[in-house]
């Protein structure tokens, strides 16, 4: 295991994220390790974007990822993927996003358009070593809520391979914490997601 | 390996609060404000179980005021705040210091907020601690956060001076593990009040007597170490780290690989344990200082070495090795490292940049009623041919500063009504413009009587709106004074009641919801001569959804395309900037979504054209 193993969660304000990074900090707990995560978010609630930063090891590390050093971006908005991989990604990371966009407010205003999907793509697999992109909106649509983004982007994250993350943990967390059978479906298709 | 079963994850607010639980607390007093909120928030979810009073009282200065009473009859008191409120506690402090805190132990916690994320400034408030020369620690993990709080409460009660706890925003929103130990039981006991708790007429022998304690608190902390240190001996460049710094200091050195550098991390920043520092740094010849915000250790430990024959070279904020501004973070670290020891190092140096990046700037939720009010402003702005200015204040209404740049001016809570109380009074000197001050309701209760009053007295010329929500929005919905639910043995305080007490030249209640009558009541309001005073009745729509699930508004809107003009006019989307009503780039046409929209119907005015209707 690389210690610090170092995931960046990234979306907006209201995705989940938050949660997720408890789950996560939680599940390694449970196999003895000291997660340390960083939330950072000015005002969340109102549009902006946050963003995670876990590290997980033998002892503490810094709560804030160093530049180049993230081993896994989970990134819930292509943007604010993209915004984390210029900042935090090398060729050792792996970057996991999903599709749906959320526009920022110039953009719904009609100033500026949404960058293209398949450019955000080409960059992310010019800065990081895998990229993953995943087509959420169908899934979620099936499963019947949006808000469960978050669990599916775990169990995406759950089969990333090095990583000192175990599925059964992260499942035996999610259940703890959300406790919710459409949260844990949607794990399950997060993980089928990435073969 | 670690010891789980007795840990937890908790954030450096909620060791802290944790801390003051294990110390024997009996009584918190706090003001909100990010980063410093979930520590007070901690101990309300089990003031019941550990008897323990906590209250979010209307300032921090009053917060600071009530802790103190409670530890002068014996009682642990925790007072908590960020930053900018321990400028306005500072007032007390500073006499609280010489006259003492008593036997119970007062610690109060500050959480800076380096950068400003959630902040009007970045300031340093260890400052305070030196002007008030008062103890203070810096916990650098979640564990030592903990651990220090309880040391603080013990260093309190021996001595009785209030003691700080510094944290920064890292520190106390980020999370790691933290080994619990127990709640004191020791019985909670309110004592008589001790005599002379007044520093007059003698104030220099209490100042005297404060030094003389703080000699004393100094020999202690040169005797039992809380400082860690690696690596000291023999390294060609020590590290000296206060706070999370420390954090990022002992990852740079990993990243580095370099055995050559030492480290040591300071705990009890002020009064500095002078000797011990000197013993272990006397032989270094070059020390780097990491902290966060301003080279306050650095300036300290330079000053040591005034006495010293030998000097070794100091790099830090004050030589530009580190910068003077901003928030601290590892890549910094290695690079003033590699910088100093000549290394290459493999931190990526490409600075990379994406045309694909769009801003995300924050903006009004969806069916504000603060949306509608500066819109409102906005039309009597222009109506009144741009001669009108707006100071502002500290809330969510903020956010204003960046809607049409429709404040003018924000800096501290009850700023506004201070400044407009000036402004008010320059006619005389040709100063033409209308003037409008805007608070929100815990901003008012917080810091704006003063300034009303003061306007009352001179007859200053403004309208002061008071944007009423009957929450603290901005900090997650703490009651206040204001607020219309209140819990059992409180009395609300109307505002209504308080300001038509000052006697306005006029008043009146304004419906935020309706943009035509807001507006319409501004204009006429600010023509009025005298001081006028609003009282806009406003809704959090996040508070609304927390109070209320599911709860669907009663107007629906959809866009009539046979009435609205599309590209040439765009003022709905672009303008109105709500977040539900969105460009729709292929059809040239705005469009409602759904999933976002609260069904307010506020937007039905905004339309110009009439398009935007009434419907599903």
């Amino acid at each position: 295991m690389r210690d610090p193993f170092s995931i960046l969660v990234t979306g907006v304000g209201g995705q989940g994220n938050l949660v997720c990074g408890r789950i996560i900090a939680e599940a390694t707990v449970s196999q003895g390790l000291r997660p340390v995560v960083g939330d950072t978010f000015g005002a969340s609630r109102r549009g902006g974007r946050v963003m995670t930063h876990i590290r997980i090891g033998e002892h503490d590390w810094g709560p804030l990822i160093p530049r180049g050093e993230v081993d896994v971006i989970l990134g819930f908005e292509p943007v604010e993927t993209l915004r984390a991989a210029v900042r935090y990604a090398s060729e050792k990371t792996t970057a996991i996003m999903s599709k749906m966009s959320i526009p920022p407010s110039n953009v719904t205003s009609g100033d500026l358009s949404y960058p293209d999907i398949d450019s955000i793509t080409e960059e992310l697999e010019f800065i990081c070593g895998k990229v993953h992109v995943l087509d959420t909106e169908p899934v979620l649509e099936e499963i019947g809520s949006t808000r469960v983004l978050n669990s599916f982007m775990l169990g995406a994250l759950s089969t990333i391979e090095d990583s000192p993350l175990d599925t059964k943990n992260l499942e035996k967390a999610l259940s703890t914490i959300l406790d919710s059978e459409r949260d844990m479906a949607a794990f399950h298709q997060g993980a089928k997601a990435m073969k | 390996m670690n010891n789980n079963q007795h840990s937890r994850i908790m954030s450096g607010n909620e060791a802290i609060a944790r801390g003051a639980l294990e110390a024997g607390i009996g009584f918190c007093a706090s003001y909100p404000g990010t980063p410093s909120t979930e520590i007070a928030t901690s101990l309300f979810k089990v003031a019941d179980e550990y008897d323990i009073h906590v209250e979010w009282s209307t300032n921090e200065k009053v917060a600071m005021e009530a802790a103190a009473a409670a530890s002068w009859t014996g009682i642990p008191a925790l007072c908590s705040m960020k930053s900018l409120g321990l400028n306005v506690a500072s007032d007390f402090l500073l006499n609280l210091n010489l006259s003492g805190s008593g036997t119970g132990g007062l610690v109060i916690v500050v959480c800076d907020d380096p950068r400003g994320h959630s902040s009007s400034n970045e300031q340093d408030s260890r400052f305070y601690a030196k002007a008030a020369k008062i103890p203070m620690f810096e916990p650098s993990t979640y564990q030592e956060a903990k651990d220090v709080t309880i040391k603080a409460f013990t260093l309190s009660q021996k001595h009785q001076v209030p003691v700080l706890i510094r944290s920064t925003t890292r520190l106390s929103h980020s999370r790691g593990l933290v080994q619990i130990g127990k709640v004191s039981t020791r019985k909670k006991k309110a004592n008589d009040l001790q005599e002379r708790l007044y520093n007059v007429p003698t104030p220099h022998l209490r100042h005297r007597d404060l030094l003389e304690k703080m000699e004393g608190i100094a020999q202690e902390f040169e005797s039992s170490p809380v400082e860690h240190s690696t690596n000291t001996k023999e390294c060609e460049l020590l590290i000296v780290t206060s706070g999370i710094s420390s954090l990022y200091s002992q990852e740079a050195i990993q990243i580095l690989g370099a055995d050559r550098i030492g480290h040591t991390n300071i705990v009890t920043t002020y009064p500095l344990p002078k000797r011990r520092i000197i013993g272990l740094i006397q032989d270094v010849e070059r020390i780097l200082f990491v902290e966060e915000n301003d080279p306050f250790l650095e300036d300290e430990i330079r000053s040591l070495y005034a006495d010293l024959g030998k000097t070794p070279h100091f790099y830090g904020k004050r030589t530009g090795h580190i910068p003077s501004y901003g928030e601290m973070n590892t890549d910094i670290v290695v690079n003033a490292i590699a910088r100093l020891m000549k290394l290459d190092h493999p931190l990526k140096k490409q600075n990379r940049s994406s045309d694909l990046l769009i801003e995300r700037p924050l903006t009004f939720c969806a069916g504000c009623t603060h949306r509608n009010f500066y819109w409102a402003v906005r039309t009597v702005k222009k109506r009144l041919g741009g001669k009108l200015v707006v100071a502002g204040d500290i809330g969510c209404y903020s956010l204003g500063v960046f809607y049409d740049e429709a404040m003018d001016t924000m800096h501290a809570m009850g700023s506004a009504i201070g400044v407009a109380s000036g402004l008010g009074q320059l006619e005389r000197f040709g100063f033409d413009s209308k003037v409008i001050a805007v608070a929100g309701d815990s901003t008012f209760f917080h810091a704006c009587l003063p300034g009303l009053i003061n306007a009352r007295h001179k007859n200053a010329d403004l309208t002061f709106a008071i944007l009423d929500n009957a929450t603290t929005a901005m900090t997650g919905f703490q009651t206040h004074p204001g607020s219309k639910e209140q819990d059992k043995n409180m009395k609300r305080v109307q505002i209504e009641k308080l300001v038509k007490a000052i006697e306005p030249d006029f008043f009146a209640i304004g419906d935020a919801s309706d943009i035509i009558s807001t507006t319409d009541l501004l204009h006429s309001t600010v023509q009025k001569k005298g001081l006028k005073v609003l009282l806009f009745e406003s809704v959090c729509r996040l508070e609304e959804a927390k109070r209320i699930p599911h709860q669907v508004g009663t107007m629906p809107v959809r866009i009539d395309k046979s009435l609205c003009k599309g590209e040439k006019c765009k003022m709905c989307a672009r303008d109105f900037g709500c977040p539900a009503l969105s460009w729709d780039t292929e059809d040239n046409y705005p469009v409602v979504l759904e999933h976002i929209c609260i069904q307010c119907g506020a937007c039905i005015a905004v339309c110009p054209h009439n398009a935007i209707v009434e419907g599903d």
